[in-house]
């Protein structure tokens, strides 16, 4: 871009209008590779903790979920650094907070779903109408939909709304179906529907 | 009627730095320049205007042990920019 300093009104608008646009579209190019990160993540940690449910001791091992989140976030920090500059602005920061909440509840949840099934507290006394049996995984699939929806329906991208309303809503009743260790392939078929394939479309539509 | 057009944003550069900015809380120099197409001394001499008319505020600091430098846009230059709209406006509806 030239020092011109003899601009037309309609080419001023022009120029207003590309500029703000060109700086959504820049937010909304980087956020393809967190959800293709943190989806397959997702996808590696659900089979894993799936596999190792049926074959080496039960669902102690959803402890690993925890370890996945620490991984998750030092590889988002590696990322970040790595990453192009990106103007830090209003969508950025909901986009982000959105995320923080998703992450604070599943944690939260699943820390006391661990507690009990560590023995500390008693199922009976946190779900005693529902014979013992807390949905961790259809909640957080739930969870993850909305999240992802609203991701999408902040960076007006009807892929990522689309898929993730779709995963959201279908991993809520397909996870009900399969209360045992299968319910983790569930979550992954999820995390693929949802963050996997809207982040490889997001990369492909705002690749230049 | 035609309103004065502020001749520190009637330049297709600055205008695009403040349209930039006008939706960001902050935005870096690499990324000004990588959206703009302006080469970096050209750039930095816009900022420069900008900055001394109090329209950006400009930071130089570190990231990591890389010099940073982040744009801000201040009251004043958000009025100023409200103002040129609105001052645009009125040659659209001349034209018309």
């Amino acid at each position: 871009m030239e020092e011109k300093e003899n601009l037309t009104a309609e080419r001023s608008l022009e120029i207003i209008r590309e500029s703000i646009e060109q700086s959504r579209r820049a937010m909304t190019k980087q956020s393809g590779r967190p959800m293709i990160w943190w989806g397959s993540l997702v996808v590696v940690f659900a089979v894993l903790i799936a596999y190792l449910w049926k074959n080496h001791g039960g669902p102690v091992w959803n402890v690993l979920w925890f370890v996945m989140t620490l991984v998750g976030i030092v590889g988002n920090n590696m990322m970040d650094k790595r990453r192009q500059p990106v103007p830090r602005n209003i969508i950025g920061s909901v986009i982000g907070k959105v995320w923080a909440s998703f992450g604070i509840f599943c944690c939260g949840l699943g820390f006391i779903v661990c507690l009990a099934g560590f023995g500390v507290l008693s199922f009976q006394s946190l779900a005693p109408a529902s014979g013992n049996f807390i949905p961790i995984t259809s909640i957080i699939t739930f969870a993850l939909g909305m999240a992802s929806t609203t991701t999408g329906l902040i960076l007006k991208n009807r892929v990522i709304s689309i898929c993730s309303v779709i995963a959201g809503i279908s991993g809520f009743f397909v996870a009900l179906r399969y209360p045992g260790g299968e319910q983790l392939l569930v979550m992954a078929a999820v995390a693929v529907v949802g963050l996997v394939i809207p982040g490889i479309i997001v990369n492909i539509q705002t690749r230049e | 009627m035609f309103q004065p057009l502020d001749p520190l944003l009637h330049s297709e550069l600055r205008l695009a730095v403040m349209s930039l900015l006008i939706s960001a809380e902050e935005a870096e120099f690499p990324f000004i320049k990588e959206q703009t197409g302006a080469t970096a001394g050209n750039l930095s001499v816009q900022l420069d205007k900008l900055s001394e008319a109090g329209y950006i505020a400009v930071e130089k600091t570190f990231k990591g042990k890389r010099p940073c430098t982040i744009c801000r846009i201040t009251p004043t230059g958000l009025k100023a920019f409200e103002d040129y709209v609105e001052a645009l406006k009125s040659y659209l509806h001349t034209g018309k």
